[in-house]
């Protein structure tokens, strides 16, 4: 009927195949988000939250572990045995040598040093303390006696055979790791559970500003609602995992830099559990916010509908926090299995090394079911509910609709 | 060859199409003009899969329209729909990379569509931050900028100002030139009458007068003749045959005649009173054409 018309641009037009649609939709994300000045200010929020915890951390663990004694006439035998008294007593001795009477009873009026030793080896040995002070007067005590039992001893040219070593048998040999890996899990929780919420939020917000916005119709002109739905998840959640991961970079090298830890294999596995289960939990929960956050089509509304999935994710929060502490409690073992919880419970019963590798391995069954039937559903809500842009839709309404 | 065949469509209760068809051949510009609630919308959502009928279909070349026909659709829809936050360059090339266009000619195209609209200088701005006017400039640039095969368009031209109607009409006749069929949908009919080659008028869920303008118009009922003779008494055509006077005012007379009624007489008996200034055949306007048209199905239906 008319003549063909050449222009340059047609050749290069080819359907996309619905793996691209998805990594284009999945790439807007990203890129969109990663501009958003209050992505950014959350993100480094956090960071600096877990910074602050680590520093909090080493700020603990060094102060009052560490004991100054000032020493005037001792030699270093008498340094010896106090730094030995100090291991026996579980803290760290720092011995300052001083001149004379005057400048050691300064330094200890200034608590330059916890106390000060005065001629050790002589017939009265003195200690000065800035008050009455059993640990540092025990310590230096333990030390004088070696000290004065090690020179009768060696005067009257008795050599001691070594004590015997105590052979010591825990019946939990990992019980104090245990603590340390239960503290690791219980904090990679609170992050998860910050993530899962401001993810979760990203997406239903996304979901919602294309119906308000109508873009959606635009966008179904070209893809299917699941590939949409899907590009949106899955760059959301590239986004999150990596958010993860940098904290948990950040996390693990700042404590092993700082001392915190002694486990760092125990660290680093816990870590990776965590991130695990955040792949569990956000897919889980992304289809959840997604598929309620599509049946109203105003931001003003979003929270009537987000909000009882937010408190299954509270709900899950204060359980795991009650597992660190006793994660044996029947309340910990149930909710451990239970879908939508098991990802910020589980993480915490297995660091505390009571969850049986069968136990872990049924929960993540029974999480990654649970997510088969969400996308379906949700899924299904989503297409239904998505081309209705005015008011509210039912759950059951959504769920019938397919196209209509 | 676009086919609109038979759709229906129904809300609950309300009927909303009852069988709407016509046919929009390539290159052709189609003017869908109807009152509000007459189902244009509608129809065109089902054209791109946004509605379902419950009964016709929409075929493109002879097969029914699915997805693969559909990236090749450039549409526009009544609501308009854009990323608020996004900027327009950056907007424009995702639209068209979800068309087809690979990463370098969706942005070329975005580049060239921008420019051609007059957005040039706004690329690098959220759409949120631009005037309806030119909110409305780059819907249509998210519609052009895939190169379309076909062009459905929903009101584009509601919000315009006469020079974004400008460009925009050429835009779409160049797109005309091209082969490609463009319906759209408008309330400005004397746009329809000077742009399109065919009109569909839609009234309660049918179409009901569709063709070229001047198909339409020779379909219309009765023909009219305006005569202005200054020094014509009144009543002077009331007595000739086979005519009617439609209205008469200080010499300026409407008459309209039957087929086969004699418009020489008439000249005849109008120089007869005098000085004739002005005896032409009327021309009805496509407002008329369309009142004429939606008034009719009225009584029908009635």
């Amino acid at each position: 009927m008319s003549a063909p018309v050449q222009t340059p641009a047609r050749e290069t037009v080819r359907p996309q195949s619905p793996a691209t649609l998805v990594r284009l939709v999945a790439g807007r994300e990203i890129s969109t988000r990663i501009r958003d000045k209050s992505f950014l200010v959350g993100s480094a929020v956090l960071i600096v939250l877990i910074l602050g915890m680590l520093v909090f951390q080493v700020a603990i663990n060094s102060g009052g572990d560490t004991t100054r004694i000032g020493v005037v006439g001792g030699d270093a035998a008498t340094a010896q045995a106090l730094r030995a008294q100090g291991d026996a007593l579980d803290t760290r001795v720092t011995v300052v040598g001083f001149d004379d009477e005057a400048a050691a009873r300064s330094a200890v009026e200034e608590q330059d040093v916890d106390g000060a030793l005065l001629s050790p080896t002589g017939v009265q040995p003195e200690l000065l303390v800035p008050s009455a002070d059993a640990a540092v007067e025990s310590l230096v005590r333990g030390a004088v006696q070696g000290l004065a039992v090690a020179g009768q001893l060696d005067a009257a040219g008795v050599q001691l055979e070594p004590p015997p070593e105590v052979d010591v048998v825990s019946l939990d040999p990992h019980a104090e790791d245990r603590v340390e890996a239960t503290v690791v899990a219980l904090i990679g929780v609170v992050v998860l559970y910050s993530l899962l919420i401001l993810f979760g939020q990203f997406v239903a917000q996304g979901v919602v500003e294309e119906k308000s916005s109508r873009v959606v119709e635009l966008l179904l002109a070209t893809m299917r609602p699941w590939q949409l739905l899907a590009g949106k998840i899955i760059g959301l959640g590239l986004l999150g995992l990596a958010q993860m991961l940098v904290i948990a970079v950040i996390g693990v090298v700042g404590a092993l830099a700082a001392g915190v830890v002694d486990l760092p294999g125990q660290l680093i596995g816990t870590v990776l559990t965590v991130l695990a289960w955040f792949v569990l939990g956000y897919a889980f929960y992304a289809s959840v916010f997604a598929a309620a956050a599509s049946l109203v089509s105003r931001q003003e509304d979003l929270g009537s509908v987000i909000t009882p999935v937010s408190l299954l994710l509270v709900v899950g929060f204060v359980v795991s926090i009650q597992a660190a502490q006793d994660p044996t409690s029947t309340l910990a073992t149930v909710t451990s299995f239970v879908p939508g919880l098991s990802p910020l419970v589980m993480p915490v019963r297995m660091a505390a090394g009571e969850a049986a590798w069968w136990e872990v391995a049924t929960a993540v069954v029974l999480m990654l079911g649970a997510i088969a039937v969400i996308v379906r559903i949700g899924g299904r809500v989503y297409s239904g509910a998505l081309l209705r842009t005015s008011g509210k839709v039912t759950f059951r309404e959504a769920l019938r609709a397919e196209r209509s | 060859m676009l086919e609109f065949d038979g759709l229906y469509k129904a809300y609950g209760s309300n009927q909303v199409l009852e069988g709407v068809g016509f046919t929009v051949a390539p290159g052709q510009m189609f003017g869908f003009c109807g009152s509000n609630g007459a189902g244009k919308t509608t129809t065109m959502r089902i054209a791109m899969g946004l509605a379902r009928a419950d009964a016709g279909e929409v075929r493109w070349n002879g097969r029914p329209v699915d997805e693969t026909v559909r990236r090749r659709i450039g549409y526009m829809p009544e609501e308009r729909g854009l990323y608020p936050k996004m900027k327009v360059g950056e907007q424009l090339t995702y639209f068209a990379r979800l068309h087809g266009l690979d990463a370098g000619a969706a942005a070329r195209a975005a580049s060239m569509w921008a420019e051609r609209l007059g957005l040039g200088a706004r690329r690098g701005d959220r759409v949120e931050k631009l005037s309806l006017g030119n909110q409305q400039r780059v819907q249509l640039a998210a519609a052009l900028v895939s190169e379309p095969d076909v062009l459905i368009l929903d009101e584009p031209f509601s919000g315009l100002d006469p020079v974004g109607v400008d460009s925009l009409a050429e835009a779409l006749l160049e797109q005309c030139r091209r082969g490609v069929p463009v319906v759209f949908s408008s309330h400005q009919l004397d746009l329809v009458e000077r742009l399109c080659d065919a009109v569909g008028i839609l009234a309660r869920g049918r179409i009901v007068a569709s063709g070229t303008v001047t198909e339409l118009r020779s379909g219309a009922t009765g023909r009219q003749l305006r005569v202005v003779a200054p020094d014509a008494p009144a009543g002077w055509a009331g007595a000739l045959p086979g005519v009617r006077v439609i209205s008469e005012q200080r010499g300026d007379t409407v008459l309209e005649l039957v087929a086969g009624a004699d418009d020489q007489q008439v000249l005849a008996a109008a120089l007869a009173t005098g000085r004739v200034a002005h005896f032409a055949w009327r021309e009805p306007t496509l407002v008329e054409l369309f009142r004429g048209a939606v008034t009719e199905t009225r009584e029908v239906a009635a």
